[in-house]
């Protein structure tokens, strides 16, 4: 559980930032921001899971 | 006119002030918006470096330095992270001149989220190098 909270916390942080910084409207940073953290939660959880059944 | 010389002559037309708020911005995060008054940016750009830092601490993390003491190829490995580490502006410079959160014993690095730890220092400097961006192109009015 610990390692999943830390995962999302780092994706909260990380697409905050590239929400921010990136696109010219304030909706366009949201969705952007937004997209950006479920990409950084979905491909972490299928990496996760990728390596958890290879076994070395 | 290419568009290399573009991008040449757009680059010289930068005012002394943008380059003032990229260098303050990469110093103490979140000041380069705070002095333009972008609330919000420096609230969520300045916020995310502070808590990515002290949470890097908090998890056992420590900080690279270059100190030429490992043998071989090992001491230009440490270059990459700290490069990254610097982006943290003044917090690694306090940190380097106090000697503070570069050791790493045993019982810090047996913690499970030592690795944890030292991406966040590092990714916490990297973001910091984005917001110093984002800071000088708003000084130079090429970002609203």
């Amino acid at each position: 559980m610990r390692h999943f909270l830390i995962m999302t916390a780092f994706a909260a942080l990380a697409s905050i930032v590239f929400g921010t910084v990136a696109k010219d409207s304030n909706r366009d940073r949201l969705m952007y921001g937004l997209k950006v953290f479920a990409e950084f939660m979905v491909i972490g959880l299928v990496l996760a899971w990728i390596l958890y059944f290879i076994p070395f | 006119m290419t568009t290399a010389d573009a991008k040449h002559i757009d680059l010289e037309s930068a005012p002394p002030r943008a380059w003032l708020m990229g260098v303050v911005a990469w110093l103490v995060p979140g000041l380069g918006h705070l002095l333009q008054r972008r609330w919000w940016r420096a609230l969520l750009l300045g916020g995310a470096v502070w808590i990515c830092f002290i949470a890097g601490f908090q998890m056992g993390g420590h900080l690279f330095k270059y100190s030429g003491t490992e043998p071989g190829f090992s001491a230009l490995l440490q270059i990459p992270p700290m490069i990254g580490d610097l982006g943290s502006g003044l917090l690694y410079i306090a940190c380097w001149l106090w000697d503070y959160g570069f050791a790493h014993g045993e019982q810090q690095a047996a913690l499970p989220t030592f690795e944890y730890g030292w991406t966040f220092l590092l990714v916490a400097g990297l973001i910091n190098y984005l917001a110093m961006l984002d800071a000088f192109d708003i000084a130079a009015g090429r970002k609203s």
